[in-house]
């Protein structure tokens, strides 16, 4: 299996923050999502996820409850707070620039 | 960060600090969560139970490695893993607790030195003198050439004249304010005793100059400085309490300075000092007309204080001063031909004066050695210790602790050792000063000087600094061979201690050996020090100084203007004296041996001198008759002084063997005649030479006498002399005699310096024997802790073959055999050490006699025997352990793992 490019640094943040605004999720859920959102694209192994998510709420970007799943479990989960949500908003922007710019330059032509 | 995040963030935060399990309990299960989700997502694709576990914590990627992780997303964690490896580093220290004792012990010592050595080193160079401004205060002083040949090398801190000073006040531009000085001591009394005090005639602007204002009362008037207004005195804080028990109507009373009668106007505060000139009391200057002729300007007795202006410098100063005293040179080319000024801060003045440079910085670099030695040690080890916990730290890397985590709890460990070390070092510091300060008392400055010495925040500083430094040089070492370790060899090296790592091995003997080669140096030098001094105190005194008592008086006031007056007073306090109980014989004397006495330069009867340098200048006294027999200066022709040497009869003198070895060589003196230069004595007559005597030490250490002569008291009778008696016990036990005897003659003179004879050379050594003390004792710590060192290492050698000596042993090797092959391997290191050690000491004699010039100790037997020395120390350090290796029982040791 060929490595799926490693993720472009920062992003996962970006898309962790992403995928909490559309709704609050506990980490196994957000390991599926994120699966799921981006096709194979994108691999982001269950190591990476659990350091990733607590920095973002150490960073006060999400906050995180512990709740009852529908099995009846305990489980944490994370939702987007006030100020991750400007953050996100922010973020994602400059990733729209960066990402424009990138692919314009990317599709010069060659003379 | 914005207020509105705090609200998410500050929970977290303290929930990390003080809820730390409770916070790891969740991180725990919110991973178990997951991994039981993702093993029933693999079972539902068809694995087995343990395929699907085994698979999801594949996927995780080491569940304790990713806890670790998440614990550092907490920006507190670093905290945690302190008071963690604080906690941790504690317990380990707390369980081998000979090598903490060593180690803390080693580096108390090596701290403690260094700290003693520089309060005193932070005392003489980095003190501003109490005073506003410091930098600004200058001290301006005469300049000239130590001798003509040599126009380079100058005395710059000589005296200025009064009218050189008026004319330098007028013309220079530099300075706000100029103030003159004569620093001179005085005698008071009044009070209950007379005393004489250091003191200062001053003109009206000095406490202006100065910048300081007197605790109560006031400081000298402008008029003041007229002859018959002169009569105020300004005590300091210090004489007010000691002799007027700091009496509060002290202003207005009257008291007798030299015997003139002083008003008290002004009390100065404790903490006015002006180091290095000491004064207890301050009168007014009155620069008299004798002074201010022109021919005044050949007389300097003068010291000239001055404050720069705003915005110029003391090299602008020095500048301006260097012309002016030019231009009155060439008015004034009689008295002032090759006379420049020199311009110093006080500051700059103070360290010149004390001229402490070269002992400092033997002691520094001795201190620093010492705390080398002991750095090195710490690291050695630290080495040993670290190789026995290389398997804890593999399994912990293996457990997933970070290399630079593990690595910070190294550093912790010697933080923690240093700061111990470090704390206790200090505590050494100040037993160390309060042990050594009372020993500067060899002269008042040494006195005052002790009194600025503490350990101040700026020395608290520099030991910090040196306390890091230490860690992070004794740190270095097993870090570095920790970061070259592999895990995987870590687990295995554990396993059988056979195969060591050499290269653990060569940083070790390379410490030792290290170690060794510095002990040697500092060995060698101590030695020389200490040599030097004993030398010096064993050479010839020339007298007898056992049960000899000496006082100096000098005679004040009016009444003693006639040298008649002085002959009597001193010639009834030597009647009193000598009719004593107990004493053998009296005298008085102008100058002690050892003391410097004055030189007068001389015509010498059939000794034409050609040029005028060649003058013959040779040291003088003028003695009372008993003198030869006081001191026991041994007569070894003609005749003594007697009373009738008088000054109605012929002039006489006696010389020393050195001055009648050169001035009469293979003549005979006796009947010759010697004349003081006219210059330094009107209408004098010659002298005819009655006797010979012989050689006396004019200072300590003298290694060639000077030639010298003895002039009869009595026939030129002066006001300062000094008492001297000659008792039959105990000197010490006749001083309140000695005292009384002046006091029964004139009550209000003072008697000072009342010291045996024995004391005066002693205190003529000028802190000699100190510094060789000094430098022997930490030469001695040196020694004693890398002594320590190869112990350590030995026996840590000795206990990594055990095994191997067991094989030995089990194969029939004797007990004197591995006793032999353990202490050859030893020694190996010792002999090496040794050898670099002396090698690098050949240079001791070189670099020691730059520094200090009268140095003449030969020190080639010293630095022979040094090796000796650490040989011996050396073989002892390695028998212990080789012996106790020797008792092994072959079936433990091949047990042993």
């Amino acid at each position: 299996m060929s490595k799926p490019s490693d993720l472009v640094q920062g992003t996962l943040d970006l898309l962790l923050l992403k995928i909490l605004a559309l709704q609050p999720l506990n980490g196994f859920a957000i390991s599926l999502r994120l699966k799921q959102v981006s096709g194979d694209v994108l691999q982001v192994s269950d190591g990476s996820l659990y350091p990733a998510l607590h920095k973002l709420e150490q960073e006060g970007w999400i906050t995180a409850e512990w709740k009852t799943t529908e099995n009846n479990r305990r489980a944490k989960f994370y939702s987007l707070t006030r100020p991750g949500r400007k953050h996100l908003e922010k973020e994602a922007d400059n990733w729209g620039r960066l990402a424009a710019a990138i692919s314009h330059v990317v599709r010069l032509k060659e003379t | 960060m914005r207020p509105e995040r705090w609200i998410y963030t500050l929970p977290l935060r303290l929930r990390s600090l003080f809820h730390r399990q409770a916070a790891d309990q969740e991180l725990d299960e919110e991973l178990r969560y997951h991994v039981e989700l993702k093993t029933q997502q693999y079972l539902n694709q068809g694995m087995s139970q343990q395929e699907a576990r085994r698979a999801a914590l594949l996927e995780m990627g080491g569940v304790e490695k990713r806890k670790e992780e998440c614990r550092d997303a907490r920006p507190v964690s670093w905290l945690q893993d302190l008071l963690q490896d604080v906690h941790f580093g504690l317990r380990l220290l707390r369980k081998s607790p000979g090598f903490t004792a060593v180690a803390v012990l080693t580096l108390a010592l090596g701290v403690g030195a260094n700290t003693i050595i520089f309060s005193v080193v932070n005392a003489v160079m980095y003190r501003k003198p109490p005073l506003p401004e410091p930098d600004r205060v200058i001290v301006v002083s005469s300049s000239s050439a130590v001798d003509s040949s040599t126009p380079d090398r100058v005395y710059s801190q000589l005296p200025v004249s009064g009218p050189d000073y008026l004319d330098w006040r007028a013309q220079s531009s530099s300075f706000s304010g100029m103030a003159a000085a004569e620093f001179d001591s005085f005698t008071i009394s009044g009070g209950s005793t007379p005393e004489r005090a250091s003191g200062a005639r001053v003109s009206p602007e000095f406490f202006n100059v100065l910048g300081v204002v007197p605790a109560f009362g006031r400081t000298i008037l402008a008029g003041e400085d007229q002859p018959g207004h002169d009569q105020v005195v300004i005590l300091s804080d210090e004489l007010w309490k000691s002799e007027f028990g700091g009496d509060q109507q002290i202003l207005g009373r009257l008291l007798k300075i030299n015997g003139n009668p002083c008003t008290v106007v002004g009390v100065m505060s404790p903490g006015f000092r002006l180091p290095p000139f000491l004064a207890k009391l301050w009168i007014p200057l009155v620069l008299s007309h004798g002074n201010l002729r022109a021919t005044g300007r050949d007389d300097r007795y003068l010291r000239i204080f001055a404050r720069l202006k705003p915005g110029v410098n003391v090299r602008q100063a020095g500048a301006e001063m260097a012309t002016i005293a030019q231009r009155i040179a060439q008015a004034h080319p009689n008295t002032n031909r090759g006379w420049g000024a020199g311009v110093m801060s006080l500051q700059q003045y103070s360290i010149a004066d004390m001229n402490a440079g070269p002992p400092l910085a033997f002691l520094m670099a001795a201190v620093a050695f010492v705390l080398l030695i002991a750095c090195a040690n710490i690291a050695n080890l630290l080495l040993a210790r670290n190789s026995a916990r290389q398997r804890e730290f593999t399994i912990r890397a293996v457990l997933g602790a970070g290399r630079l985590r593990l690595a910070r709890q190294l550093l912790t460990e010697c933080l923690l050792l240093s700061f111990t070390g470090g704390c206790l070092g200090i505590l050494v510091g100040y037993g160390g000063l309060h042990a050594l300060l009372p020993r500067f008392n060899w002269n008042e400055d040494a006195v005052v000087l002790a009194k600025e010495v503490t350990i101040d925040g700026h020395v608290l500083g520099v030991t910090l600094a040196i306390i890091l430094v230490c860690s992070i040089f004794f740190g270095l070492a097993p870090a570095l061979q920790f970061s070259r370790g592999d895990a995987s060899n870590g687990l295995k090296e554990g396993g059988r201690g056979t195969t060591i790592s050499r290269e653990r091995h060569r940083m070790q003997r390379l410490l030792v050996g290290g170690q060794l080669a510095l002990s040697l140096f500092l060995l060698v030098g101590a030695s020389m020090f200490a040599g030097q001094f004993i030398q010096e105190m064993r050479a010839n005194a020339g007298l007898n100084p056992h049960n000899m008592l000496t006082a100096s008086v000098s005679l004040r006031g009016l009444e003693y203007f006639q040298p008649q007056r002085q002959r009597s007073f001193y010639e009834s306090v030597l009647r009193r004296l000598t009719s004593a109980p107990g004493v053998q014989s009296a005298a008085v004397t102008s100058d002690l041996p050892f003391s410097s006495p004055d030189s007068l330069p001389l015509t010498i009867e059939n000794h034409a001198v050609t040029n005028a340098g060649e003058q013959p200048t040779c040291g003088h006294f003028a003695v009372s008759p008993g003198f030869f027999a006081t001191t026991q200066i041994p007569l070894l022709q003609g005749r003594e002084f007697t009373a009738s040497d008088n000054a109605d009869s012929v002039p006489v003198a006696i010389v020393n063997e050195a001055f009648a070895r050169r001035y009469f060589p293979g003549e005979n003196p006796i009947g010759r005649h010697i004349r003081i230069d006219p210059a330094h004595r009107t209408s004098e007559k010659p002298s005819e030479i009655v006797g010979i005597t012989g050689n006396v030490n004019e200072y300590l250490g003298q290694a060639v006498p000077r030639p010298e002569f003895f002039e009869p008291f009595l026939a030129r009778p002066t006001g300062s002399m000094y008492l001297m008696l000659r008792a039959h016990t105990d000197p010490a036990l006749f001083s309140d005699r000695l005292r009384r005897a002046v006091w029964a003659e004139d009550s209000n003179q003072a008697v000072t310096d009342v010291r045996t004879m024995e004391r005066v050379i002693r205190d003529s050594s000028a802190g000699d024997d100190l510094l060789a003390e000094l430098m022997g004792a930490f030469a001695a710590s040196a020694l004693l802790i890398a002594a320590i060192g190869i112990y350590g290492v030995l026996s840590y050698l000795v206990g990594q073959r055990t095994h191997e000596i067991g094989i030995r042993m089990a194969l029939g090797a004797r007990p004197d055999e591995v006793l032999l092959l353990l202490i050859r391997n030893g020694m190996k290191l010792v002999a090496t050490g040794a050898a670099i050690g002396f090698l690098v000491s050949l240079t001791l004699p070189k670099v020691i006699a730059a520094g200090f010039n009268d140095f003449r100790f030969h020190a080639a037997w010293v630095i022979a025997l040094a090796p000796v020395v650490i040989i011996i120390v050396g073989l002892l350090a390695c028998y212990i352990p080789a012996r106790r290796a020797t008792r092994v029982d072959p079936m433990i040791a091949l047990r042993y793992e």
